[in-house]
């Protein structure tokens, strides 16, 4: 059987790494993931909020972080987010 | 996976660490602590986290209203329905 | 768990406010106060002795939600079910 890696081991295997998370809507998140559940609720640490308006990007520093993973559009593993790319 | 032997001596499972791991965790950490619950609409609310269930419907005690920045309410207790929750945030060190 | 109160899960909260008048504030930017005497697992509500108040905001580009309230509308029914899904948040009397 060729080897197959599931979606949520990939993230499995960023715990304890940066994570860039992409919302829905025009919102963005990064943090050391320290774990997440079935429904890809993301528990975060270091965490840097973005809001991306027309006029720019506005950034809020949180503590530890549970996210709702209903609105969770992408994961991007290892990635310091928006000020990186 | 084939039978494994039974660990050799019935020892408990050393304690969690106080911050780590899943969401049920962190909750488990936050209930009691001043958190900031951020609404999908940007609406912030600040207070103590008395409990939450499963649908991340949450119960706030002193709670502070804030819409960009200032503060626009006041509730001694609040209940807020979870699918509004964008999430939860813990506002002193756990 | 809650020290002070007794409250161990959220809808604790609403249970305590049957036969109270309650704050309720619901998606669309309205906010209802009335007393409370029913709710379920939704969160559907009956509340009787209502005022509704509308804030019609607005739609100038580029304002922050929140500023550029234009009118507040306000009115009165004498009973009323709220659809569970509308529901933001549920504020009881204050218990201080």
């Amino acid at each position: 059987m060729a080897s197959q890696i599931l979606p949520l081991e990939l993230i499995d295997r960023c715990i304890g790494s940066r994570i860039w998370v992409v919302m829905k809507n025009d919102r963005e998140f990064t943090g050391t993931l320290l774990g997440f559940d079935d429904f890809v609720n993301m528990v975060l640490e270091d965490v840097t909020e973005y809001e991306i308006t027309p006029k720019g990007r506005k950034s809020t520093k949180l503590a530890q972080t549970l996210l709702n993973g209903n609105n969770i559009c992408m994961l991007v593993p290892g990635s310091d987010g928006p000020e990186q790319a | 996976m084939d039978d494994s032997p039974p660990p050799p001596e019935a020892t408990p499972p050393p304690p969690p660490p106080v911050t780590s791991g899943s969401p049920t965790d962190f909750l488990k950490n936050v209930v009691g602590k001043r958190v900031v619950v951020r609404l999908t609409s940007g609406v912030d609310y600040r207070g103590v986290l008395s409990c939450l269930d499963g649908y991340m419907n949450i119960a706030l005690e002193q709670t502070e209203e804030h819409v960009n920045g200032t503060v626009t309410n006041r509730y001694g207790d609040a209940f807020i329905r979870g699918n509004n929750v964008l999430y939860i945030s813990a506002a002193e060190p756990l | 768990m809650d020290t002070s109160t007794g409250i161990q899960e959220p809808f604790d909260l609403i249970r305590l406010s049957l036969s109270e008048r309650v704050f309720v504030k619901l998606r669309g930017d309205r906010e209802l106060t009335g007393i409370l005497h029913a709710y379920d697992g939704h969160m559907n509500l009956i509340l009787s002795d209502v005022e509704e108040t509308i804030m019609l905001v607005d739609g100038m580009d580029g304002a922050p939600s929140g500023q550029g309230v234009v009118n507040v509308a306000k009115r009165k029914m004498e009973m009323l079910f709220v659809r569970g899904d509308g529901v933001i948040l549920v504020s009881p009397p204050s218990r201080t």
